[in-house]
């Protein structure tokens, strides 16, 4: 395998070569945007249509005056885990490859971050309005599958400004592995909120019971003793610290 | 020199994420005394059911596994010139196993709204004795039917006699059959009591009484000095040294009146409770023979009458009917809300159910030889039936609504587990929710160092 710091070094005029490219990739994110919404209000659409029950309705104690059916987060779900699965691949398959196919994967990893991101939001505040906070907060299954949605959202959040910022760079050297690293992380929580939300809506996976066998019962809340919290928010604290210490030090003559 | 920056992020971020899932939820769940909380070493427990039936008669065979039986419920202990009661009613398991085994069976036809898709749980209101937070009152505050209240989850707000006497008119009552090692076993029998406006006992005779005089603080009966010794010895008890085949229970028959001048010892021990032959209807349940504990195994068999007379009291069995059951076994000293339960259990008379009763000829006694219906038990926590129905604590309250069956949505361990959650619901809600944000500031650190760290081609020039 040849790894891209045994590449000829690139052309000095990279820099004005993205600034050309720009308005193009503005127009395609622009295009798959607009397809990206016209997708969804079909399938909004289509799960109106289909989220009627049967039987007498009838009146529940403490309910909200409104919510909305579980079907459009269920719908919308699918959007994030799909864009944000599909730039891990691309991740993956460029992590172990320099192939020119695995070069051109690498421009599409951090739109397809990017947009999963936006869904991400969208269906985690879609999620937010199936169930009263105080009710679901009291269910261990609905508050693993909060848990694991915040910190997928959190972290693909964090892998989209990293795709964006490093986009061309993300490969360099050894920093691939890095990227990989985190990808990984990312696609495993992923995965996670993905079997909590079948869990939660009555079919529970393989990969529930996949937790189990690895230490984690899922119908038990997912929560820290506090001095594993005090560690980390210190090693929050350290990390931050050790990026601006590292950045200095990259930064500062030889 | 970055990379190893970078790595060492990486490295310490990764440990910190291993760190937390190896330590999380530890911390909160534990036996807390001063609120009756003891969790149970095993959530979930086995038990094997099968019925039988001639048209007069129908039988119940349970089979389930007990370390060792406990042949005592309450004793009284001679200690420095006083009897003391040991045993009986005890929070959580008992570590002197002086509180017998049991199994318990709630029956329904039908007739109790909601039974059939949730069991016991309907019966669990707000405040009931044992529960966390709730005053010791007088009375015991036992199971209920919400439809005996005007507010279903307050206690105190019972419905007016006549419309009570109503409401158990059309069947709003869970039969509810109670076995007891200690209190009921010996002579063949099983208590029949009830679940409605709380839980009551059929009319009759009780098969057991207490073997206590007030006034005098002295047992009212003791072993026969005449067959041996007049009183047991209480670390022979504990221990599990009296067994089948020594005088551990005292009846009304063969006990003879207490002697207060006889030099008592300390540690002689006799049972706080008189056996004796139930009446009435509190007496329909009946064992063909008293049960023993073989192996590891208890193997209880109960008969009672399919149609007993008193349908104020009991559900009436009839040929080609379908009926619901749920089911409590005491294991391990342990009494009270301390048991495990079964989620609710459809019974066929020959027809299509979870557990089939089958016929018999009249006259014959059960062959047994159908196989075992297999129940799965666990440990039920404090859920009440209003937490359950409101759809501000539960998010499934409107699955409630619709009729949906508890085990459609939920398995045995998964309901232990979350009424474990249940008895620390404030403290691991909160846990949680510093879990939440204190996790999100991690991922926002590792986001922000990787920002700094990474390096762009032409800085890596």
């Amino acid at each position: 395998m040849t790894h891209p710091s045994n590449l000829p070094a690139p052309s000095t005029n990279a820099g004005k070569e993205d600034d050309m490219k720009r308005p193009g990739l503005m127009q395609r994110g622009g295009r798959i945007g607009l397809a990206t919404a016209a997708l969804l209000i079909a399938a909004s659409g289509a799960a109106l249509a289909h989220s009627e029950g049967g039987g007498v309705t009838m009146v529940v104690e403490g309910a909200p005056s409104w919510s909305l059916s579980p079907v459009y987060h269920i719908l919308m779900a699918h959007f994030p885990v799909g864009l944000w699965m599909t730039a891990y691949l691309f991740i993956l398959i460029r992590s172990l490859s320099d192939a020119d196919i695995s070069v051109r994967l690498q421009q599409a990893i951090w739109p397809l971050a990017a947009i999963g991101t936006l869904a991400g939001f969208v269906t985690y505040g879609l999620g937010l309005t199936i169930y009263p906070w105080s009710a679901i907060t009291e269910s261990p299954l609905g508050r693993n599958h909060i848990i694991l949605a915040s910190w997928t959202l959190g972290y693909w959040t964090v892998m989209s400004v990293l795709g964006y910022r490093f986009r061309h760079d993300l490969f360099e050297g050894a920093q691939r592995w890095v990227t990989l690293a985190l990808a990984t992380i990312g696609a495993m929580v992923i995965t996670i909120t993905g079997t909590l939300g079948g869990s939660l809506t009555g079919t529970p996976s393989l990969v529930t019971k996949s937790l189990n066998w690895i230490g984690w019962n899922v119908y038990m809340t997912f929560y820290m003793p506090t001095w594993v919290l005090v560690l980390y928010a210190a090693g929050a604290v350290l990390l931050i610290a050790i990026g601006v210490w590292g950045y200095r030090m990259n930064r500062a003559p030889n | 020199m970055h990379i190893k920056y970078l790595a060492g992020s990486v490295a310490l971020f990764a440990g910190l994420l291993a760190l937390g899932w190896i330590t999380h939820g530890t911390s909160i769940v534990q036996n807390d005394p001063e609120r009756n909380i003891f969790i149970p070493e095993d959530l979930t427990s086995e038990l094997q059911v099968k019925a039988t039936y001639d048209g007069t008669n129908i039988w119940f065979r349970y089979r389930w596994p007990a370390e060792r039986p406990m042949l005592f419920n309450d004793v009284l202990v001679y200690q420095d010139g006083a009897w003391e009661e040991r045993g009986g009613e005890v929070m959580g398991p008992d570590p002197d196993n002086l509180v017998e085994d049991r199994v318990a069976m709630m029956v329904d036809d039908g007739a109790v709204p909601l039974f059939g898709r949730y069991g016991g749980y309907i019966t669990i209101g707000e405040g009931l004795t044992t529960f966390t937070g709730v005053p010791e009152t007088e009375e015991e505050r036992s199971k209920y039917l919400p439809s005996t209240r005007t507010d279903p989850n307050d206690f105190e707000t019972i419905k007016p006699e006549t419309d009570l006497e109503a409401l158990r008119a059309a069947g709003q009552f869970i039969d509810l059959w109670d076995w007891k090692s200690s209190r009921t076993n010996p002579l063949g029998q099983a208590d029949d009591t009830s679940v409605g406006a709380e839980r009551e006992d059929d009319a009759g005779t009780a098969p057991y009484f207490v073997n206590f005089n007030e006034d005098t603080g002295q047992p009212l009966f003791m072993f026969d000095p005449a067959k041996g010794d007049p009183a047991l010895k209480i670390d022979a008890v504990m221990a599990g040294d009296v067994g089948f085949n020594d005088s551990y229970y005292l009846t009304e028959a063969s006990a003879v009146p207490f002697d207060p001048n006889r030099q008592w010892q300390n540690g002689d021990t006799l049972p706080r409770q008189i056996l004796r032959q139930g009446a009435g209807s509190r007496a329909d349940i009946a064992m063909p023979a008293a049960a023993r504990w073989r192996n590891g195994f208890w193997d209880v068999t109960l008969v009672r009458k399919m149609d007993t007379g008193n349908p104020l009291e009991d559900k009436i069995f009839r040929e080609g009917g379908s009926y619901d059951l749920a089911f409590a076994v005491f294991r391990k000293a342990s009494t009270m809300r301390w048991h495990y339960v079964s989620l609710p259990v459809s019974l066929g008379l020959e027809q299509p159910a979870q557990m089939v009763a089958e016929r018999i000829e009249p006259g014959t006694e059960p062959d047994w030889t159908q196989p075992w219906t297999e129940i799965k038990t666990y440990y039920p926590g404090q859920v009440t039936w209003g937490r359950l129905t409101d759809a501000r604590q539960h998010p499934g309250a409107d699955r409630i609504a619709q009729r949906v069956p508890v085990a459609y949505r939920h398995g045995e361990e998964q309901l232990a587990l979350y009424g474990i959650e249940m008895e620390f619901a404030k403290e691991i809600r909160t846990q949680w929710l510093w879990t939440l944000f204190i996790s999100l500031g991690l991922i926002v650190g590792m986001g922000i160092n990787i920002n700094l760290l990474m390096r762009r081609r032409e800085a890596a020039k």
